[in-house]
């Protein structure tokens, strides 16, 4: 037994998410009135297509992962923290706090603590042109929102 | 030349100075609505209703008109800077925009982007005026059976939109249709793959699934390339200034797609993000060097930018001539023109020309305001580019953020742009291609829905879709376009052989 | 604060402070609002619900009705299921109100929200609109009755509404061929994305009828028009562009069907702060600038007080479990 490639374990994936899928269709209720199409039927056929183009995946001969080799290998190297992968975990678990604290925090502080905060750990390191420019936008667009546009956006802490 | 007159008629509203302002007004609040994604056009013509409210008809609808087509406008340059669309009508631009300025050409691409949205803006204006009212019977021509094969017919673009593997192309278009199903049916009302969350009930924004596969992977496709500013300066901007030859290439294009586009506008419920995917695909069919679309190739910025706006002004084909809506925005612009006191309708054209004639001769002047506001302002906006990458990188994050939380008010929606920025990554990285994804998430429900809406009309009879000419004809023409590349293939092979 | 996360987060402070700003409003005789009020559109801009708080809002402002002002916040999702599951969890709280219409009892009735009528105060009804019946212009069905004996003669007659099956358009048409001696599911119901969407179908000869709001209409309607109207749900006839459509009972099918808006509060709001709002809504009622607001919109104006429209809302969930249940499409 060789080594599955990429695309053998990609296929492997995409047949399991379809089989739940194809599963999920038949929990889809019937509608009381007779309908010549139920919400069933485009389910069903789309999650079958994906089973087929699954198997034809399967036996796809793979391509180079793209970017592979640009993958920063400096970096790579340096500290856990900043590895090109942690990079990665670490402004996705950003976006989800800021999901969750833009309501208490208020827009404005939750937007410029992201903004900035990211940018610093990226390595940039002008922290006053960082604060500056994330406040100018955040406020520019914040302003505009709210007093222009009169789009609500949470306010939290601050006052205004 | 009664349209001569009328149009002359129509200046004569649309050049009071007040109307001057008005247009000025809304082309350049609608170029920064549709900069910043997520704040739409539909939202901003609704929160503007208010203020029109007292103002004479005419003026309100130039100025409510001047937003919209502004928004579509503008929105082509947060989709070639940042690869984060401004509103859903220039995702398309970004497919060979984004790679243009990737390249030290993003001067150039909204210059391009420029010249295409007003040759769309333009030609379908002279559309509007010359043929409207003949075309509401074309309009209304369309019911679900023809929809459902117009629909086909879009989808087959699909095989050109996967380059490398056909397979994967596919595989990305099924996982758009699903992704367009979740929610409640519409013709049923049943939830399909909601999990239990009211959240998903009215389905996934399009919007938030197009911000999360381009601009959110690109951030962090560039963050596993290295964040930092280690790579080497570009030339940011690039020169602005097309080449003659460029000028010949991207003319057939802007012509072709700003017909197609205007076609697609009148029909109700097709709008400018359909017409601009219609456009790039057809010109990445019909092009010689159609498989560098995808790669800053120039024509496919031209062919979407000249087919949405011309979408954009076809849309008021039924909104004028009708007086129903073939979109969201339409009927937010419905609703403005009922509350001024105006019925749009058959007889708006006897009734009100001050209204009809004045908007349309507005449009002229707008689009010729677009033009001369956007150009020179290119360099500055371009800018954005010299920025340092962290910073430039965290202020794409934060505008993606803004922009969905400003249309949805939802911190769910915010984790869901999380979710398809780490799709989008993934689809990068294992080569799977975005756009048919994001072409089967806008068909994908419009084909269902009006292929259970045709059949239920018929009763079950599926010969409701070949028995009414337009639908057979639109299948056939899906037929070919799937055949011909590959019969073109197979006589390559022969010859080759 | 218009987020599930804060109600989430601040679980524990929330309740306390507001209940410190119930009992300052019990012990005040007459209670007015301390702060801005929120007033929630559970839907995107643009739509009914959206168009009736900022309405309100803006005749109230411009009027100097309320020291306070109102502040119209768009809470889209689940046909307003997303803004009613957050409105309920905000118990008590004088500062919050929300923009309903009959979908508040049908999404419910559908079994698609966990929260009814029942779960929110009552405030006022505020205004109405009807269902209408619309054919081609120059359609064989002269009156409302040729329609509905060929939709008996032969159902799969496609009668076009806007919205989804089991919700206002269709108990609408539904309830109306219950009350002429058919079966209610025997219609064939088609439903397109919207009022305009399901009209262009009709002038196009793809459909047979369609069922729609009669201030959504009234611009169809009129010389020249490719429509005709057979008959309106109101129990006298309407004005304006609509005087010359007779009612439905005029035409011998004692039906009618009221598109009704209205005001709710938070669960449990204090006594005097619906007091407050009553009166308020009434006043506002009574101003110019609300009559040229909605004669432009085609509002007619039904307020009820806070006991009367809970009566009212309790009858029409009466009345529209029976239609669903007919359709079978009742599932509570």
């Amino acid at each position: 037994m060789t080594r599955l490639n990429t695309n053998q374990w990609l296929a492997l994936v995409l047949a399991l998410l379809a089989v739940a899928y194809i599963a999920m269709a038949w929990q889809i209720p019937t509608f009381p009135l007779p309908r010549p199409v139920d919400s069933d039927l485009f389910p069903k056929v789309l999650g079958f297509s994906l089973l087929i183009l699954s198997a034809f995946l399967f036996f796809e001969k793979p391509t180079p992962i793209a970017g592979a080799d640009e993958i920063d290998q400096e970096a790579q190297q340096g500290p856990l923290l900043l590895t090109p992968w942690a990079r990665i975990i670490v402004t996705s678990l950003a976006i989800a706090a800021y999901a969750f604290l833009l309501v208490p925090l208020g827009f404005v502080l939750a937007s410029v603590l992201l903004c900035v905060g990211l940018t610093a750990y990226y390595g940039y390191r002008r922290h006053t042109v960082n604060l500056a420019t994330s406040l100018g936008v955040v406020l520019a667009l914040y302003l505009t929102m709210t007093r222009v546009m009169d789009v609500y956006l949470p306010t939290g802490v601050l006052p205004f | 030349m009664d349209a001569f007159n009328n149009l002359m008629y129509g200046f004569g509203i649309a050049l009071e100075p007040m109307n001057i302002a008005y247009v000025f007004a809304g082309v350049f609040a609608g170029t920064i609505i549709g900069m910043l994604p997520g704040l739409g056009p539909i939202s901003a013509l609704a929160l503007m209703i208010p203020i029109t409210f007292s103002m004479e008809p005419s003026s309100g609808l130039i100025l409510m008109a001047g937003v919209y087509y502004g928004a579509i406008f503008g929105g082509s340059t947060s989709s070639i800077l940042l690869n984060a669309p401004g509103v859903a009508g220039t995702v398309a631009t970004s497919f060979d925009g984004y790679p243009m300025a990737k390249k030290g050409l993003a001067g150039k691409a909204l210059a391009i982007a420029a010249y295409s949205s007003f040759v769309g803006g333009t030609v379908s204006v002279i559309f509007l005026m010359l043929v409207a009212p003949l075309l509401s019977k074309v309009a209304v021509s369309f019911g679900p059976s023809e929809y459902f094969a117009l629909m086909v017919l879009g989808l087959t673009a699909v095989v050109s939109l996967s380059d490398k593997s056909l397979v994967k192309g596919l595989i990305a278009a099924v996982v758009g249709v699903i992704i367009s199903i979740v929610g409640i049916d519409m013709q049923t009302g049943t939830e399909r793959y909601t999990f239990g969350s009211i959240q998903l009930l009215d389905g996934i924004d399009f919007l938030v699934v197009a911000l999360g596969i381009f601009a959110l992977a690109e951030v962090f496709y560039m963050l596993l390339r290295g964040g930092g500013g280690k790579e080497a300066p570009r030339n940011a901007i690039g020169s602005l200034k097309l080449t003659r030859s460029e000028v010949k290439e991207i003319a057939g294009p802007v012509g072709r797609s700003s017909v197609l586009g205007f076609f697609t506008g009148v029909l109700p419920g097709a709008g400018a993000t359909i017409g601009s995917f219609l456009g790039y695909s057809m010109e990445k069919r019909i092009a010689k060097d159609g498989h560098t679309f995808g790669q800053g190739n120039i024509k496919g910025v031209a062919a979407p930018e000249a087919a949405n706006n011309a979408a954009c002004t076809g849309s008021f084909v039924p909104l004028l001539t009708l007086g129903v809506p073939g979109s969201g925005t339409t009927a937010v612009l419905l609703g403005a023109l009922l509350v001024m006191g105006v019925n749009p309708g058959p007889m708006m054209l006897e009734q009100r020309p001050d209204v009809f004639w004045g908007v349309v001769a507005s449009m002229y002047i707008g689009n010729i305001f677009l033009l001369a506001l956007n150009l020179p302002l290119i360099p500055y906006i371009a800018k954005i580019l010299d920025m340092p990458r962290p910073l430039l990188l965290s202020l794409i994050l934060i505008f993606c953020m803004i922009g969905v939380y400003g249309m949805s008010f939802s911190v769910f929606d915010l984790l869901l742009l999380l979710g398809f920025g780490l799709v989008g990554l993934g689809m990068r990285l294992f080569g799977f291609p975005a756009a048919p994804l994001i072409l089967a998430l806008i068909l994908g429900n419009i084909m269902e829905e009006s292929m259970r809406r045709a059949l239920q009309i018929s009763g079950g009879d599926w010969t409701t879709f070949i028995d009414k000419p337009i639908a057979l004809g639109l299948l056939l023409v899906a037929l070919l376009s799937l055949g011909l590349p590959l019969l073109k293939k197979r006589r390559k092979k022969s010859a080759s052989v | 604060m218009t987020s599930l996360t804060l109600k989430r987060l601040s679980v524990f402070a929330l309740p306390l402070a507001a209940f410190a700003g119930m009992t300052t409003a019990a012990q005040a005789q007459e209670w007015t609002p301390s702060r801005s009020i929120e007033f929630v559109a559970p839907a995107n801009p643009g739509g009914g619900w959206d168009t009736l708080a900022r309405t309100m809002s803006r005749v109230i402002q411009q009027e100097g009705l309320a020291d306070e002002s109102f502040a119209a916040i768009n809470v889209p999702g689940g046909g307003g299921a997303v803004a009613w599951a957050q409105v309920a969890r905000d118990t008590g709280n004088p500062h919050k109100l929300f923009a309903t219409s009959p979908p508040m009892i049908l999404v419910p009735l559908a079994g698609a929200s966990r929260y009814d009528h029942t779960d929110f105060t009552p405030v006022a009804r505020i205004n109405t609109d009807y269902s209408i019946i619309l054919v081609a212009a120059d359609s064989e069905y002269q009156t409302l009755e040729d329609l509905l004996n060929a939709l008996k003669e032969d159902p799969s007659l496609s009668v076009g509404g806007g919205s989804a099956p089991g919700s206002m358009d269709h108990i609408a048409i539904a309830g109306l061929a219950s009350a002429a001696g058919m079966d209610a599911s025997s219609v064939n119901y088609i439903p397109f994305s919207g009022g305009g969407d399901a009209m262009t179908n009709l002038m196009g000869g793809h459909i047979e009828a369609v069922v729609g709001g009669a201030g959504e209409a009234v611009g169809q309607l009129g010389e020249g028009s490719q429509l005709r109207a057979l008959g309106v749900s109101s129990e006298e006839r309407l004005g304006g562009g609509l005087s010359e459509v007779p009612t439905y009972q005029e035409q011998g099918f004692d039906y009618t069907f009221d598109i009704w808006r209205g005001i709710m509060g938070t669960p449990d709001m204090p006594e005097e702060a619906v007091a407050y709002y009553e009166d308020l809504f009434a006043e506002m009622l009574e101003t110019d600038a609300w009559r040229e607001a909605s004669d432009q919109l085609g509002w007619i104006d039904a307020y009820q007080n806070s006991e009367e429209f809970g009566a009212f809302l309790d009858q029409q969930q009466e009345q529209f479990s029976d239609v669903l249940s007919e359709l079978g499409l009742l599932r509570q």
